[in-house]
Parts: C-alpha cells; sequence; structure tokens
C-alpha cells in the first residue's frame, strides 16, 4: 500500500494544518483546537450551521464551511466521531445569539455526540436543534428510512441550510425549509474498489476484480447487491431509476442532481455518468437545475460513483440553492 | 463509601486494566468491527486516570463529568461515546457531593445505564456492553440493600458482568458495523461487552486491595 502520507497517526491534524494555511482567509481553529474549525467572518443574530464527522471524505464535511453554508465543522478521526467537546466548542463559535443547528449525517457516533454536546450547550443556555441526514436510500428500507446513513446529499443539505441563515432566517424558519429540503434529496451509490485506512494501511474489505457492490456506503458499509461490472449508463440508469422511486420526476418538474466521485474516480468517468442521467431526465422533460459533477462526499481512495437528486419545483428551495457561497471547496456565484 | 480518593482509584484501576487487556479487545473487535476498541479504550481511561490525578476536587460529581469529558475526547470510539454518556449521567446525579453510599451510587449507576439506552437506542440482549453493565447494575443493588461491604459488592458486580458476557456469545449483534455481519456473530463474544466485565473485574481487584 502507498499513500502520501507522514505518519498514520498525524494524518488528520496534518490535513487541517494544510487547509487551514492555504485558507485562513475562510477558516480558523477554534481556540487553536484545529478538530474545532469556524468561519473567520460572523453576523450577529444569525441562526448558527454546524456539522461534524469523521474524517476521510473530503470535502465533506470541513470542506463547506465558509460564507453562505456552514459557520463551523467538528472533525473526527478517519471515519470516527468527534468528540461531543470538540462539538461544544463549534456550537458555541457558531451562535451569535440566535442558537445553532447541527445538521449531520445518521451515524450512531455523530448522533450520539452531537446529542450530548447540545446538552452541554443547554447548560450554557444555547438553544441547539439536530437535523440529522439519512439520503442513501441503499442503507435501509423506505418504511426505516429514519435507519439510513447520510452520504453525499449531505451537500444539497448543508447549501439550503446555510442559504437560509444567511438571509437570516430564523433558527426554526431555517430547521424547517431544511426539513422541507430533506424530504427531496435521496442519494445512491455504487462501489468497484475499497480504501484503506491510514493507520490500518490495508483494505478492510474487498470487492472483487470484476465486480460492483451496489449501495456501499461511505465506510464500506455492504451494499443491497453484488453485481459483475456493469457499464457507465447501466450505472447511471439503475442509480436514477432507484432515486426516482422515490423522488418522482415527470415533465416540468425541476430537479438538480449531483454526481459524486468516492475518491479515485476520474472526472472522465463522472462526466459519463452524468452524461446518461440528464439524457435521461431530459428526455422525460425535467428542468437540470445548476447540476454539480465532481467530488463532495470521498471515501479516501475508494472508487466508485454516487448520484444525489434534490428536487426543486418548491420555489423558496430553488431560490435558496441559488444563493451565492463561498467555502475552500465550493463556490457558488450570484446568478444574472 | 465512594468518595474522591476511590474514584481516582477505580479510574486508574480500569485504566490499568484497559492497557491489559489491549490484544484481548483488539481481536474481538476485529472480528466484528472496526478493530480500534483496544486502543480506544486504553488511551481514553489511561488519560482520564492522568488528568483525575491531577485534579484537586473532592465533589464526586464533578470528577466523574471530568472523567466523562477527558474519556469522550480521547477514546474516539463509538465504546467510548457510549461510556464518556453514562459517566456524565452518573456524574450529574452525584454533583455536589463528596462522598456517597454503595446505593446513592448504585442510583447513580443506574441514571447513567438509562442514559447509555436511551441515546445508543439499545437494550439488554442486543449484543453490547449493556449485557454486562446491566447484569453488574442488579447485583450492585442486590449486594448494596443487604448491606454487603464495598469489596463484597463489587465482587458480585464483577461475577454477574463476566456471566453477562459469556452470555453475549449466543447472542445475534443489532448494532454498529457488527450488524452487517449479524449471521456470522454467534459464538462471538462482544467487544464492548468484555469490556464492561473488564471495567467490573478491575473495581472488584482494587477494593480487595483497599482493604
Amino acid at each position: 500500500m502507498k499513500k502520501i502520507i507522514n505518519h498514520p497517526d498525524a494524518f488528520v491534524d496534518e490535513t487541517l494544518e494544510g487547509i487551514l494555511l492555504a485558507h485562513p482567509d475562510k477558516l480558523k481553529a477554534v481556540d487553536g483546537n484545529l478538530r474545532a474549525m469556524a468561519r473567520t467572518c460572523a453576523t450577529k443574530g444569525k441562526a448558527g450551521v454546524i456539522t461534524g464527522g469523521g474524517s476521510g471524505h473530503l470535502p465533506t464535511f470541513l470542506g463547506y464551511v465558509g460564507k453562505g453554508m456552514l459557520d463551523a465543522c467538528a472533525v473526527g478521526n478517519v471515519f470516527a466521531s468527534p468528540s461531543a467537546q470538540v462539538m461544544l466548542k463549534c456550537i458555541k463559535a457558531a451562535d451569535q445569539g440566535a442558537g445553532v443547528i447541527c445538521l449531520y449525517g445518521n451515524y450512531g457516533g455523530d448522533r450520539m455526540n452531537f446529542e450530548m454536546a447540545s446538552e452541554l450547550a443547554d447548560m450554557e443556555d444555547i438553544k441547539v436543534e439536530h437535523i440529522v441526514v439519512s439520503d442513501d436510500i441503499a442503507s435501509a428500507p423506505p418504511e426505516n428510512a429514519d435507519g439510513r446513513r447520510g452520504v453525499a446529499g449531505l451537500f444539497f443539505a448543508y447549501k439550503i441550510a446555510g442559504a437560509a441563515a444567511d438571509l437570516m432566517m430564523s433558527l426554526s424558519e431555517v430547521s424547517e425549509v431544511t426539513r422541507r429540503a430533506l424530504d427531496n434529496i435521496r442519494s445512491i451509490g455504487v462501489a468497484v474498489s475499497p480504501c484503506i485506512l491510514p493507520q490500518v494501511g490495508f483494505p478492510t474489505f474487498s470487492i472483487g476484480a470484476d465486480e460492483l457492490e451496489v449501495g456501499m456506503g461511505i465506510h464500506g458499509e455492504p451494499g443491497i447487491e453484488t453485481r459483475r461490472m456493469m457499464k457507465a449508463d447501466e450505472i447511471a440508469e439503475m442509480m436514477l431509476e432507484k432515486l426516482t422511486a422515490e423522488i418522482h420526476l415527470d415533465k416540468g418538474d425541476r430537479a438538480s442532481i449531483l454526481v459524486n466521485g468516492l475518491g479515485a474516480t476520474p472526472r472522465e468517468e463522472l462526466y459519463i455518468v452524468y452524461r446518461k442521467a440528464a439524457k435521461i431526465l431530459i428526455e422525460k422533460g425535467v428542468e437540470i437545475i445548476d447540476p454539480e459533477i465532481g467530488e463532495f462526499a470521498t471515501s479516501m481512495e475508494m472508487a466508485g460513483v454516487s448520484l444525489s437528486l434534490l428536487k426543486l419545483n418548491d420555489e423558496e428551495l430553488l431560490r435558496l440553492y441559488k444563493h451565492p457561497a463561498s467555502t475552500p471547496f465550493y463556490v457558488k456565484e450570484a446568478s444574472r | 463509601m465512594i468518595d474522591a480518593t476511590s474514584v481516582k482509584n477505580s479510574i486508574s484501576a480500569i485504566s490499568k486494566a484497559m492497557a491489559l487487556n489491549i490484544d484481548l479487545l483488539t481481536k474481538l473487535d476485529s472480528e466484528a468491527g472496526d478493530g480500534d476498541l483496544g486502543i480506544s479504550m486504553k488511551q481514553g481511561f489511561s488519560a482520564a486516570a492522568e488528568t483525575l490525578a491531577s485534579f484537586e476536587e473532592e465533589d464526586v460529581g464533578k470528577l466523574l463529568m471530568k472523567c466523562s469529558a477527558v474519556l469522550n475526547e480521547t477514546s474516539p470510539s463509538t465504546l467510548g461515546t457510549i461510556l464518556s454518556m453514562g459517566i456524565f449521567a452518573s456524574g450529574k446525579a452525584l454533583k455536589g457531593k463528596t462522598e456517597c453510599s454503595a446505593i446513592e451510587a448504585a442510583d447513580a449507576f443506574d441514571l447513567g445505564l438509562q442514559a447509555i439506552m436511551k441515546r445508543s437506542k439499545s437494550k439488554p440482549g442486543e449484543k453490547t456492553i449493556l449485557d454486562a453493565l446491566i447484569p453488574a447494575q442488579n447485583a450492585l443493588r442486590e449486594a448494596a440493600l443487604l448491606g454487603l461491604s464495598d469489596s463484597e459488592l463489587l465482587k458480585a458486580a464483577a461475577k454477574a458482568a463476566s456471566e453477562g458476557c459469556e452470555k453475549t456469545k449466543s447472542m445475534v449483534s443489532i448494532h454498529g458495523r457488527a450488524a452487517y455481519y449479524a449471521s456470522n456473530s454467534i459464538g462471538r463474544q462482544d467487544g464492548g461487552a468484555t469490556a464492561g466485565k473488564i471495567i467490573f473485574e478491575a473495581l472488584s481487584k482494587s477494593s480487595r486491595e483497599a482493604i
């Protein structure tokens, strides 16, 4: 195994140091703690929106801290939840008197730590709301949708919540519109090769040479089925079919679509997948709004692709999605 | 009777026991989880023991809350989080006390277990640390009501934790990564329950040595 690192134990902190050195205008370490990153500019009275999660998924989660998106992010070790103490630092940094929304993916460790952090914040009289993202349709059937994991759809959730807060909507308004957005967000992914944790040094799971895992999670959680390797068009068609079984898209509907590489998949391949997905939607008469193709939620050097949908028939969601944002890993220009 | 000294000694004893059992925990966790349990328990409890040793505080509750915070920050595994939640809730219940009776401690421990069950959405029988801690709690309360000495009641709790841990071999995992391999989980002893057993065996041993 080859990794361009110095020492496995320094992987997370050295990544964070690099990001901080590259973006001192956008990010700062709260109280000098690299694991609690906050944006440099604060607006009095703005509802705070923070997130948190394990490392190994850049640009998720930290990469979306910045104007128009997140106020702070608690960073954990690779694939491990940050501590409640670090989350509390982020909550305090993001609180501008209007309370804070903790918006994060549905993973046991993250959920428990965020709940503990909000109990600690409550002792300091900071109002905290929780919104748990569970967009991965492959991780549980619809009747158990609460048990689904959060994956690349987190990006859409950050975008909507961050824009709403930036427009000075109240904590409850931001929370309401974000939950409405989540009803319109779904994701699914396929993986073709595994990832390697720096501190382990070899893949902890395997994917057959001519196989593809449908629905594998971003930590290598087993998917819903193992299939023989498929063509890009077949993959795009299959993923879109599964997504639109839950988010119906018909003629005249509007939606954004996000094609996300898991870490080792070239942009070329992502665009080949996008090509097919876009053609299917255009043929249906669906208007595609500002599609995103690139890396948003990765899994180290895992190869594979995920597809996320955000249905945007709702005028307010559309306006918030179009709202400008500027973060280290994502910039949205104001629309003309 | 529990006071600041006994809390500090207990955490130190647990820390030593976790260090001794690091390989066992790593092995159990590698079979079902991601293999970080041993290192996570050792790191967390050794940091907690070190912090408490130099923490000048007589309030038993505050000591436990401090222990919870350090454990949470230095033991980055789900089990570290779960234990830290439990210790936090127990500490909150004992806040303001510089000493407490075995019954009070058992009540605080019970609140800790309730917090764990609520937050982790789990209950006994699901192949987790609860399968060691809940029998220990029942034994502890029973022994406390009988008025047994501290070392006798911790001995009873350790025995119950050990028996509970053994029973996890016949259980099916439904939480965490282990649940993905649920059907393979029968026959395997749960790593979390093993940590629970180690905790009570350490407490029992340390109370015998304290006499």
